[in-house]
């Protein structure tokens, strides 16, 4: 039975992702173990939880890339968006080039059979728009190896949400980058999604980056990784999630709710 | 000046080697004109050249240069067909695979008169052989560029529910094309090998390089043999430039590993 602030399965409010008892099996023992979660729509969900435990299994199950051996997962006619730890990026296209490859046209990925596509045609607009607000625009013709880490993170998210879909999964999305650099894609990120509004799923390490980022964080355990907690970050920390203001790092009450996320990890390692 | 230098320091050893190697040698110069009859030295290669004898050395290269070029487009075509055959299908794989490694391992030279038997001695048997040797290397580069695709990238394509068309010609083959054309630069090596090589089991007809060099050998004339050797030298070079421009062009901009 799942400990927390939020009660599971709660379908009151709209659900943009609903986990059912989902558990998942490699060779001979559970990865995840009955795992249930539901994410309501414009929400910004986080898991946390040690190395090994799960997450990006439970992730990737999410998106439909593995099917899981028990439970259910919906989602309904769900545009998904999937960002990886590394950039991903195809070498051999040029910043533009790769920003556009889910966008709708001939030329692109979805072109062939995307369920949900876009269809209004307004793809160039959206990846001008994710250019321009990502700072990435002056570097279109660059080629991904010219690209600083950070830079190339941002490409990823711009692909991404370029092709406007409904739910974001993240795996660590942040993982790779410095302190500094990860501070800023995290602002950027909550710009983009006060704009677009989609729904996120993510999981990450750092305890602080899902306080910051999330409206809900979902505390994981050791392999087989279950839910052991879940907190709502605005009965905590008071600034969020309305005012995304980033002084609220410095606030008392964020530490201690890191603190305390910490303190129930720390109970089952 | 660092690239240009050393090489050409190589060159002048490699001409004063060869100047010392004429003249060491006993009886290089007992002929009757004072010719060469083993090795000419650089100044003296074109003494024995005349019209016919360019004409035949032109017309060997003509048939030979083409063998090579007409063999390694279609091995080109073969390899990277097989290649992306095996990628599909471990099963595929597993039943073409140690074929392919018995065909490489097998000196194709030693099937070249089977080859012209069936086939007759005709273009086609010499680039059969030609494609027969220079095909392996671009089809297992192939077969591994392809399975080297990190596992997001397909991810990506997957939750795009792309075409297994459009996941072959915008992620797989472009990622592999740094490994096909390291395959292709090896290939291009062997197809000039092959081409040349091959033909010297082609009795009739026009010769080639290979069988005209032997020609000049049974005639002691060094000299037009050395030209004859020196046009193969030129052919294998020009296909390994020709790739690598290639490769410059197409896959050096982004590539950077």
């Amino acid at each position: 039975m799942p400990v927390g602030d939020a009660p599971v399965g709660d379908t009151s409010v709209a659900t943009r992702l609903v986990v059912r008892g989902v558990s998942h099996r490699f060779a001979d023992h559970d990865v995840i173990h009955d795992v249930s979660l539901t994410v309501r729509i414009g929400e910004i969900v986080a898991i946390v939880g040690p190395s090994g435990c799960g997450k990006t299994t439970l992730l990737r199950a999410c998106a439909g890339l593995v099917s899981p051996s028990n439970g259910t997962i919906e989602r309904h006619e769900t545009k998904i968006g999937f960002v990886f730890q590394e950039p991903a990026l195809l070498a051999w296209r040029r910043v533009e080039a790769n920003a556009r490859l889910l966008v709708d046209g001939d030329n692109y990925v979805n072109g062939d059979s995307y369920v949900d596509g876009d269809t209004d045609g307004d793809g160039d607009v959206i990846v001008e728009q994710l250019l321009a607000v990502s700072g990435l625009a002056e570097h279109r013709h660059k080629w991904p190896y010219q690209l600083s880490g950070g830079m190339k993170m941002r490409l990823s998210l711009v692909r991404t949400l370029a092709a406007k879909p409904q739910l974001v999964l993240l795996d660590e999305p942040f993982g790779a980058l410095d302190q500094l650099t990860r501070h800023h894609l995290h602002d950027e990120f909550l710009r983009l999604h006060a704009q677009q509004r989609f729904t996120a799923l993510m999981v990450t390490h750092a305890i602080d980056e899902a306080v910051y980022l999330a409206d809900r964080v979902v505390v994981m355990s050791p392999a087989p990784g279950r839910i052991i907690a879940e907190f709502e970050v605005a009965q905590h920390v008071p600034h969020s999630p309305a005012s995304r203001e980033s002084s609220r790092r410095y606030d008392p009450s964020f530490a201690a709710l890191c603190g305390r996320i910490a303190a129930r990890l720390g109970d089952h390692s | 000046m660092k690239r240009v230098v050393p090489p050409l320091i190589v060159f002048v050893v490699i001409i004063a080697g060869w100047y010392a190697l004429a003249y060491s040698l006993d009886n290089n110069f007992a002929s009757a004109d004072g010719s060469a009859l083993i090795i000419p030295p650089p100044h003296m290669l074109f003494d024995g050249m005349n019209a016919p004898t360019w004409q035949r050395i032109t017309s060997a290269f003509a048939i030979s240069a083409t063998t090579a070029i007409v063999g390694l487009l279609i091995s080109l075509v073969v390899g990277v067909v097989l290649g992306v055959v095996m990628s599909f299908s471990r099963a595929l794989e597993s039943a073409l695979w140690p074929w392919l490694i018995a065909l490489q391992v097998t000196p194709i030279i030693v099937l070249t008169p089977i080859i012209v038997r069936v086939i007759g001695a005709s273009f086609g048997a010499r680039v059969v052989v030609t494609v027969m040797i220079s095909f392996f290397p671009i089809a297992s580069n192939t077969l591994f560029g392809m399975r080297g695709v990190p596992r997001a990238l397909h991810d990506i394509f997957t939750l795009a529910r792309a075409s297994r068309w459009r996941r072959l010609t915008q992620l797989q083959l472009p990622a592999a094309s740094p490994a096909i054309f390291a395959g292709l630069r090896v290939s291009a090596g062997l197809a000039v090998i092959g081409a040349i090589v091959g033909d010297f089991f082609f009795t009739r007809g026009t010769p080639g390089l290979g069988r005209l060099v032997v020609f000049f050998f049974q005639d002691t004339r060094s000299g037009p043999m050395f030209v004859t050797a020196l046009v193969a030298i030129f052919v294998g070079l020009g296909f390994f430039v020709t790739v690598s421009l290639l490769r410059r062009l197409l896959v050096s901009p982004w590539d950077h590993n």
